[in-house]
């Protein structure tokens, strides 16, 4: 395992959102504006980097049997100190991922990455994955963002780009969210499949 | 058994306390880490959580500068049967003072508007009149209900939440189509607002 590889996979090769296909519910929902964007981003790599180490230490002294309880009782422990820190430190941020934060516990990338990764690897791996796979699922968050908010809101954080009556206003709806992620999950397959067939 | 390819349960009593004891530890010491950041940020939270309330409530009172507030008061029976009488629920009521005077209630109500809840502070002044209402919290669609819950202008050219002031229990029930009007193509989040306007002067009206 090497930092490029791992940053490759979870960037493109196997990133979270667009080929994993986790937390796709979240990446629709906040999606809007690009603090909202960078907010829940941030917050799932903390969460996922935490989570990860501390079930990568703990990983020999967990009965196989209940590890996905484990599991569940460390993520939702990181989950509900940032969603306090949030809500203490920067309100505007919690005001408006709102109930999304505390739904990180139910986030499957950190469960699956927990199931699929930590549990069988190293300390310093599983910090470097949740970082790596952090980073992919915040690139896709704002990607998304800033279709949304250009095309749909005709500004970018928060700055108007677009005059007021011509931005497609579906887009900030929840179908526009549908619309934008099955562009990008295609325009990524199709990347993916493009440079197997250039090697 | 009758499924053979079933994984035999381990019954071993010391397997089992194993695995229990295991849980129990990592939830001490969960709940432990939890119970030290509640610490640092609960004051932090419930001080913001206030800040927001009482802007709130400034948005609803005639003279915003000269107003404090009380804490939120103990809701009596009578109060949270005035408001679910009139079709919203009571969240909280606040007693407004200005200059040392009694100037009515600040009163926060949930109304149901088309899209779920619409939380909602409206004052009441201390005869018994509207003085203002802002919305806390909704999730009414954004380019339509949202118009509602911005204020915007009905056709008559008074904002949609502005010609609730003034109006008071001596009105009758208010009543979109009749003595308010609604926002075209919003007309059940202007019905949902109605109805927590209503709410809060009963309850303003159990408060005597």
């Amino acid at each position: 395992m090497n930092f490029g590889k791992q940053l490759k996979e979870g960037l493109l090769t196997q990133n979270p959102v667009l080929v994993q296909m986790l937390g796709l519910c979240s990446t629709m929902a906040i999606t809007t504006s690009i603090a909202n964007g960078i907010g829940m981003g941030v917050s799932v790599i903390i969460i996922l980097t935490a989570s990860n180490v501390v079930i990568s230490a703990i990983r020999k002294v967990v009965p196989d049997k209940i590890r996905i309880a484990m599991f569940i009782v460390v993520i939702a422990g990181f989950v509900t100190c940032v969603d306090l820190l949030l809500q203490a430190f920067v309100p505007s941020i919690a005001a408006s991922l709102g109930v999304f934060i505390p739904l990180i516990v139910v986030n499957c990338i950190i469960l699956g990455r927990a199931e699929a990764f930590s549990y069988k690897n190293g300390i310093g791996a599983s910090f470097f994955d949740g970082i790596c796979q952090g980073l992919g699922y915040t690139f896709v968050l704002l990607a998304m963002c800033v279709i949304r908010e250009l095309l749909g809101a005709g500004t970018l954080a928060g700055f108007r780009i677009i005059p007021e009556q011509y931005p497609i206003g579906v887009l900030t709806l929840p179908v526009g969210g549908f619309l934008v992620l099955g562009c990008l999950i295609a325009a990524m397959q199709w990347a993916l499949s493009k440079s197997k067939e250039g090697k | 058994m009758s499924n053979q390819t079933h994984e035999k349960v381990n019954m071993d009593p010391g397997y089992i306390i194993k695995l229990a004891v295991t849980l129990l530890i990592t939830c001490a010491v969960v709940a432990a880490a939890l119970g030290g950041v509640n610490a640092v940020t609960a004051d932090k939270i419930a001080a913001i959580n206030w800040e927001k309330t009482v802007n709130a409530m400034k948005a609803v009172v005639a003279d915003p500068d000269a107003t404090e507030f009380s804490d939120a008061m103990e809701l009596t029976e009578t109060m949270t049967a005035a408001a679910s009488g009139a079709g919203a629920s009571l969240d909280s009521v606040y007693q407004a003072t200005a200059n040392g005077e009694n100037a009515g209630y600040a009163i926060k109500v949930v109304a149901s508007g088309s899209q779920g809840s619409i939380e909602m502070m409206v004052g009441v002044d201390g005869e018994g009149a509207v003085t203002g209402v802002s919305i806390v919290k909704n999730s009414e669609t954004k380019g339509i209900g949202s118009k509602v819950m911005e204020n915007q202008n009905t056709a008559s050219g008074t904002g949609v939440l502005s010609q609730f002031i003034g109006k008071s229990a001596a009105d009758g029930t208010l009543t979109v189509g009749s003595n308010v009007d609604a926002i075209t193509g919003a007309t059940v989040s202007t019905r949902g607002v109605t109805t927590g306007v209503n709410a809060a002067l009963a309850v303003a009206g159990a408060l005597g």
